[in-house]
């Protein structure tokens, strides 16, 4: 792990990058290639904690639109990242390996980044179980990728189907330690993703009170509105906190606890700053439809808190035990 | 983590939290019989206090209870995180009732803080050992979390606060917890005049056994005699046991926040994970209970990494402040949420069980719920977020 002064100037660098990506041909902005220029992989071979981290939490502080998740999860998966690779995902709110193998085809579900119909030449496929899980990798040219619009067209999902025979594609063992791996650090940096567009929402509900005036006085004088920032701050510092504790005491549950709080505090944050933020809060005039959109979206990416609460639970009352999971 | 270098100490043996915390669960393993409750739960009041001294003499006498305190009050010093291990370790063994153990969290760092050196040295030892009981006189009738507000009136016997050799004190306290047990109170009283507010408090260490001091238990929602009012008629007190300065008393107030809200809340924080742990063991595995026990379970872990990185801010920087109002939040909170879902998965235990079992989660269930009430209400914990953290400015 890098030095406190050291991530800060990494952070405002990435910040930076985003800030002023190019323009991507068709439009929007070309965040991916902002991010290549400052040496993303790099940084995620280096300091991959740290990396996953600041880029996650820039993306979504910013609601810029990247395919970095496929390099984080290639990475965990043992695969080098690189531009033209992407990862399937599983479909959305599960985090199951989204292929199967049956009757010497295989068969894969699942959403995708905008790399799949677009830069990826290749597409990795993790099928089987999460106990038994296997690996392939496909040409692109072997999935069928529509584009997901949905609450959020520009997340730029693709909802991406595979079906190929089973002999073409080099099916390879995966150690179920690599998947497990990959679903918690792909969790972290979407739980990052979530948390920034979160204190971006309280950064514009803030905003927002102290600037409207009602009844002669901006509205964060009023006792109401101010417990509902105060209460969306309480959920962002929350999930800062278990991010925080994931990355410095790893495991998997840490990881999948990370991403169900980031669930919750979404669903929390946006909650008390859409009604602060009242009418306009409901228009696109303003940008917090934006974020809230986005983190919509992102909840169901790598599983969604219920289902990971409910996975969770399941576990502790089978085996009866409640572990502590984080120390001192 | 390794200790803090402020308070390490050469004569400890182990050399950081994991090896001490090991050390430390043998010993509790060891001596187990010795330790355990002779009661069956929830106990009387009289049991709990009764059990929690015995504990503190067991583990004194094997040189824990001093460990993360300076030696001049008698400790064996170490890092403050020692004494958060050995507390959190009684409470998720049900050795010890956290909320009264961890007292001694709020009580002795205002001693080594604010006492006069001899006075600290030779009454700390006995809060410690178990051979005293101690209590916090703070809160008064019309002064809850408008704490500023308080009445409770010490006068120099003589006239003249500058030379007094005695004060004399007339007024009440009431949500003193212990106090029919205890042989000192850390004591706020009013020394300015009425509207001085934070600037015209004193403190004082008050021997509970003065003559004038009248103690009436409050029986509590779940029928406990936790807490009483306390009424002090004329009572004298020595210019010695002042703490701190004369009109000081407000950063003595203030100074326990730290703690109040490190150690004491990864206290309550492990006494929380052995609720839900002793729900667990008494649920269907089924996925209803899976649901419950989950949600619950993600803000017990939510809490406890809030907590964790709170006491790591606290070990580095040696301040923590208006923040911790959040882990006030997130900790009434989880308080509740164990508690409703034992409600939830073990329908009709609280409301009917007379039982030892049901006695025991009805008392706690109904005490629970006081969690966003004490030690600062939610309403003012998002206040002071709102104004400190948020700064959202003034709320008139």
């Amino acid at each position: 792990m890098i030095a406190a002064g050291e991530r800060a100037a990494m952070a405002e660098s990435v910040r930076h990058a985003i800030a002023s990506a190019p323009v991507r041909a068709g439009g929007g902005a070309d965040v991916d290639q902002a991010l290549a220029g400052i040496g993303w992989l790099a940084m995620l071979e280096e300091e991959p904690d740290d990396a996953v981290a600041i880029v996650f939490a820039a993306l979504g502080a910013a609601n810029a639109t990247a395919t970095a998740l496929d390099d984080v999860l290639a990475t965990a998966l043992g695969e080098k990242p690189r531009p033209d690779l992407a990862v399937l995902l599983p479909p959305f709110a599960t985090w199951e390996p989204p292929g199967r193998i049956e009757n010497d085809e295989l068969h894969a579900a699942g959403l995708a980044s905008a790399r799949v119909g677009a830069a990826a030449a290749r597409v990795l496929v993790v099928c089987g179980t999460a106990r038994e899980p296997r690996r392939t990798v496909v040409p692109a040219a072997a999935i069928a990728a529509e584009t997901v619009r949905g609450v959020d067209p520009a997340a730029r999902l693709r909802a991406a189907r595979v079906r190929l025979h089973a002999g073409a594609p080099d099916v390879e063992r995966l150690d179920p330690a690599a998947w497990r791996s990959a679903v918690a650090l792909g969790r972290r940096a979407v739980a990052h993703q979530i948390e920034g567009a979160c204190r971006a929402m309280l950064d514009l509900a803030r905003t927002h009170a102290l600037a409207r005036v009602q009844f002669g006085r901006p509205i964060a004088r009023f006792q109401a509105v101010r417990h509902r920032l105060a209460e969306a701050l309480v959920a962002v510092e929350l999930l800062e906190a278990a991010l925080t504790a994931a990355r410095e005491q790893p495991s998997d549950e840490a990881a999948a606890l990370a991403k169900a709080i980031a669930g919750r505090t979404a669903a929390t944050v946006t909650r008390h700053c859409q009604q602060v933020l009242a009418g306009i809060g409901f228009t696109t005039e303003h940008p917090f439809h934006r974020f809230a959109k986005r983190a919509m979206v992102l909840e169901g990416l790598l599983g969604s808190a219920d289902r990971i609460v409910l996975d969770l639970g399941r576990k502790l009352v089978a085996e009866r035990r409640v572990p502590t999971l984080i120390e001192l | 983590m390794s200790f803090s270098a402020e308070g390490q100490s050469d004569s400890l043996p182990w050399c950081d939290l994991a090896g001490y915390r090991a050390a430390l669960h043998a010993w509790l393993d060891a001596n187990h019989a010795a330790l355990a409750p002779r009661f069956e739960p929830p106990g009387t009041i009289d049991d709990r206090v009764a059990q929690m001294q015995r504990v503190k003499s067991i583990l004194f006498d094997g040189g824990w209870m001093q460990l993360g305190w300076p030696e001049r009050v008698g400790g064996r010093g170490g890092s403050p995180m020692l004494r958060t291990e050995l507390g959190a370790a009684l409470a998720a063994r049900d050795l010890a009732d956290p909320g009264l153990f961890s007292l001694v969290e709020v009580l002795v760092p205002t001693l080594i803080d604010f006492a006069p050196p001899d006075l600290a040295a030779e009454v700390v030892p006995r809060l410690l050992s178990g051979a005293e009981i101690w209590c916090q006189g703070f809160s008064e009738p019309d002064s809850g979390s408008d704490l500023a507000s308080l009445r409770c009136r010490a006068l120099p016997e003589g006239g003249d606060a500058r030379t007094a050799k005695r004060w004399v004190i007339r007024g009440q306290k009431v949500w003193t917890s212990l106090a029919q047990f205890s042989d000192r109170c850390v004591l706020l009283t009013r020394t300015g005049s009425p509207e001085s507010r934070h600037r015209g408090i004193t403190a004082f260490l008050v021997d509970m056994h003065s003559p004038g001091i009248t103690v009436a238990p409050i029986e509590l929602i779940n029928g406990e005699l936790e807490f009483a009012e306390v009424f002090f008629d004329d009572v004298v007190v020595p210019a010695e046991r002042m703490l701190g300065e004369l009109d000081g008393g407000w950063s003595v107030a203030m100074s326990i926040l730290p703690y109040e809200r490190s150690s004491c809340f990864w206290q309550r924080i492990a006494y929380l994970y052995r609720r839900l742990q002793c729900l667990v063991e008494a649920v269907p595995a089924d996925d209803r209970a899976a649901e419950v026990v989950g949600e619950a379970y993600l803000q017990l872990h939510a809490l406890r990494a809030r907590s964790r990185a709170t006491q790591h801010r606290l070990a580095a920087t040696g301040t923590i402040g208006a923040e911790t109002s959040i882990d006030k939040v997130l900790v009434a909170n989880a308080d509740h949420a164990v508690y409703d879902a034992v409600r939830r998965l073990l329908p009709g235990s609280i409301e009917l069980g007379d039982d030892s079992a049901g006695r025991a989660l009805r008392s706690q269930y109904l005490f629970s719920r006081a969690a966003t009430v004490y030690g600062g209400t939610a309403e003012v914990q998002r206040n002071i977020i709102a104004r400190r953290l948020l700064d959202l400015g003034g709320d008139e």
